[in-house]
């Protein structure tokens, strides 16, 4: 057969492309298929639309670069929470497991550290609550204002971060931000 | 003989067109090789960029130009804008000529290139604008950039398909195997990763697992070795050391890389049958990796001489060396242990440099160097060529070096228990480094790109080569 191979190209491309989605199939498309159908955690939390609308800007910022959300049950993982089960991903798409840690691991970050506040001065400016953080400042996700109005989230950001006197005010998007990373707690039915 | 002697009208007439078919062919490639420079450099920019924002967060605070948007532009660019783009002018130049045919259309490849061109400029628009599929590696692009991106290896395969159907030897030569094996799994492992129907919680892990290391190693890997299986023995004027080893890099090359992309998930929650025969065929990789490693070093054997007097051999054998080593680094990368301490670091980012640069992009720079010229008319620069070496591989190999130490000090961190932060501190000054290697990466950039003007094709050589007949235009 190999003699005659080397002189049909139909039949060099009908073998690999054959031979490809075979394995294709075996894979990945059927074990896929076969763990997306994975049961969420019975009486797991629904996110609320405030914090689904905060991780679609995760999404959209690409801080999924740099954070992963995946606990490998590895000692070296301990501190980012319980190693991360196939149900804690259900739904979601895509799942943000992750390849790479410049920044800390966020499965259970709303667990970890649960202040709105200490979010939103992080997100304004990360520098202002860790001084050798290389995150980006997301300044666009605030507004500085001369006063503040009816329903304004002001953020406490230190002196030496924010411009003159004016007070820094938390966007609805800052605020879906933060809202969806305290939402990231990883569940445990024993609660 | 007395219709080679007397050749009659129509046949001069026939080989008149076909010559100016060669000069078509030999166009559209160099076309190629033009756009692919522009985006390497457009990627390059965005490449320096997010590296200088880890030691000055604070650099150009821009929404568009934040590390989470143009990290994405940088792999994008570099992966369907430089290193697709060059590949395919390259596999598009040697599928023509190892088939004595002219590209089936010419035409259809400049379709295809535009095609190409607005999905990558429109990958740059909307991932700097915030619209992405969030950070799913390589394929953040909305599906409509993907379905152009699509439809041109679509055109471009088909073009390559039929070029080879009309080839004027019985044998499909190796390289075209490799070639046409690529257009294929690339379509296939395409559409796979952008239907939505299984790819729900974990399910999009499994994908993505699949995805990413199969669009490398079933279209950048498959299309360099096939261009290397034509441009070392024809600069080096000696056949391939074995052709059989050829089709055994082939079939296990297939084999092997389609199931080992989970080892980039190890210790997840996707199947662990998937992640055991993920490593275990991780190491079935040396199969196909020391076949085509060893076939080419084994062609070069003794050829020390030609490789010091080409400008174009030297870039072929970092290649190859690249090739070789990068992906052994890979395998060891994707056991157990390794993953419990370097998976998630910078030694990733630095094995990924070594194996898409140090591996396919010396790969096109030699051929490009070694092949161009033969259907241009026009050489580079050779000291411009000496610059852009050196650059390349100083600036590579301070890359690898820095992000592997870096890696390393990041896992020794967490493995020591300490705050997180000290994985930064301890990685910062290396990153300081990997700039000043990606510095001189970017400068043998424009040498190269000098170097592509440099060979453009000289419009006197080809009305002189569409006036003779073809046969003395064709290499043996």
């Amino acid at each position: 057969m190999a003699s005659r191979l080397h002189r049909d190209h139909r039949a060099i491309v009908a073998f690999a492309a054959i031979g490809y989605l075979i394995l294709t199939l075996v894979i990945a498309i059927l074990p896929a298929s076969k763990v997306q159908g994975t049961l969420p955690f019975p009486g797991a939390p629904v996110r609320t639309a405030e914090a689904e609308r905060g991780r679609q800007l995760y999404l959209k910022e690409g801080c999924g670069f740099c954070h992963t959300q995946f606990v490998r049950d590895l000692h070296v993982d301990r501190p980012f929470g319980r190693p991360s089960l196939a149900a804690d991903y259900t739904g979601e798409a895509p799942a943000l497991l992750g390849s790479e840690r410049t920044g800390p691991d966020l499965a259970n970050i709303g667990t970890r550290q649960p202040s709105e506040v200490w979010h939103l001065i992080h997100l304004y400016n990360p520098r202002a609550v860790m001084p050798q953080s290389v995150m980006p400042a997301y300044g666009w996700y605030f507004e500085a204002k001369e006063r503040t109005d009816a329903g304004d989230v002001v953020v406490p950001v230190p002196k030496a971060f924010s411009s003159s006197d004016k007070v820094i005010v938390a966007t609805p998007d800052a605020l879906a931000l933060a809202r969806y990373l305290l939402s990231l707690r990883q569940f445990s039915p024993a609660q | 003989m007395s219709a080679v002697a007397n050749p009659s009208t129509e046949l001069i007439t026939r080989q008149r067109s076909s010559a100016a078919a060669d000069a078509a062919t030999a166009r559209v490639a160099y076309q190629y090789l033009v756009w692919a420079t522009v985006w390497l450099l457009v990627g390059t920019v965005a490449g320096l960029l997010p590296a200088i924002k880890l030691n000055w967060p604070d650099f150009l605070p821009t929404p568009w130009l934040s590390f989470g948007r143009i990290r994405p532009i940088h792999t994008n660019t570099v992966f369907w804008g430089w290193s697709t783009m060059a590949l395919v002018g390259l596999a598009i130049y040697v599928a023509s000529r190892t088939s004595r045919a002219p590209l089936w259309s010419p035409a259809l490849a400049r379709i295809a290139l535009w095609l190409w061109n607005a999905t990558v400029f429109g990958g740059v628009v909307t991932l700097s604008a915030g619209w992405s599929r969030g950070p799913q590696e390589y394929r953040e692009w909305v599906w409509p950039l993907a379905a152009l991106l699509g439809l041109g290896v679509v055109l471009n395969g088909y073009n390559i398909y039929r070029t080879v159907g009309t080839r004027q030897l019985p044998e499909v030569y190796i390289s075209n195997w490799y070639i046409l094996g690529a257009f294929c799994w690339l379509l296939i492992l395409y559409v796979t990763a952008y239907l939505p129907i299984y790819e729900s919680g974990v399910g999009n892990v499994v994908i993505q697992g699949y995805y990413m290391h199969t669009a490398v190693g079933m279209w950048f890997t498959i299309l360099a070795v096939g261009v290397t299986y034509y441009a070392l023995p024809r600069l080096l004027g000696r056949p391939i050391y074995s052709y059989a080893l050829g089709v055994l890099g082939f079939w296990t090359n297939m084999l092997f890389y389609t199931v080992i992309g989970a080892h980039h998930f190890i210790f997840s929650p996707i199947p662990t049958w998937l992640q055991t025969i993920a490593i275990l065929f991780s190491v079935g990789m040396m199969v196909p990796v020391w076949a085509g490693t060893g076939n080419f070093l084994l062609t070069l054997r003794g050829a020390r001489h030609a490789v010091h007097q080409s400008y174009a051999l030297p870039f072929l054998l970092v290649g190859i060396l690249g090739y070789g080593l990068g992906s052994t680094q890979g395998t060891f990368e994707a056991f157990r242990t390794a993953n419990i301490y370097l998976h998630f670091t910078n030694f990733t980012v630095g094995h990924s440099h070594a194996t898409m640069y140090a591996f396919i992009a010396f790969i096109i720079w030699g051929a490009a160097y070694g092949l161009v010229p033969q259907f241009t008319g026009r050489e580079p620069n050779p000291i411009i060529v000496g610059v852009h070496f050196w650059l390349a591989l100083v600036g590579v190999v301070i890359y690898v070096v820095a992000l592997s130490v870096a890696g390393v000090l990041q896992g020794m961190t967490w493995a020591a228990g300490r705050s997180f932060i000290a994985s930064i501190v301890a990685a910062e000054p290396l990153w300081l480094w990997r700039t000043v290697g990606g510095l001189l990466m970017a400068g043998s950039h424009v040498a190269f790109a000098v170097n592509v003007w440099a060979m453009r094709p000289d419009v006197r050589l080809s009305e002189q080569i569409s006036a003779v007949p073809i046969a003395s235009t064709r290499h043996a």
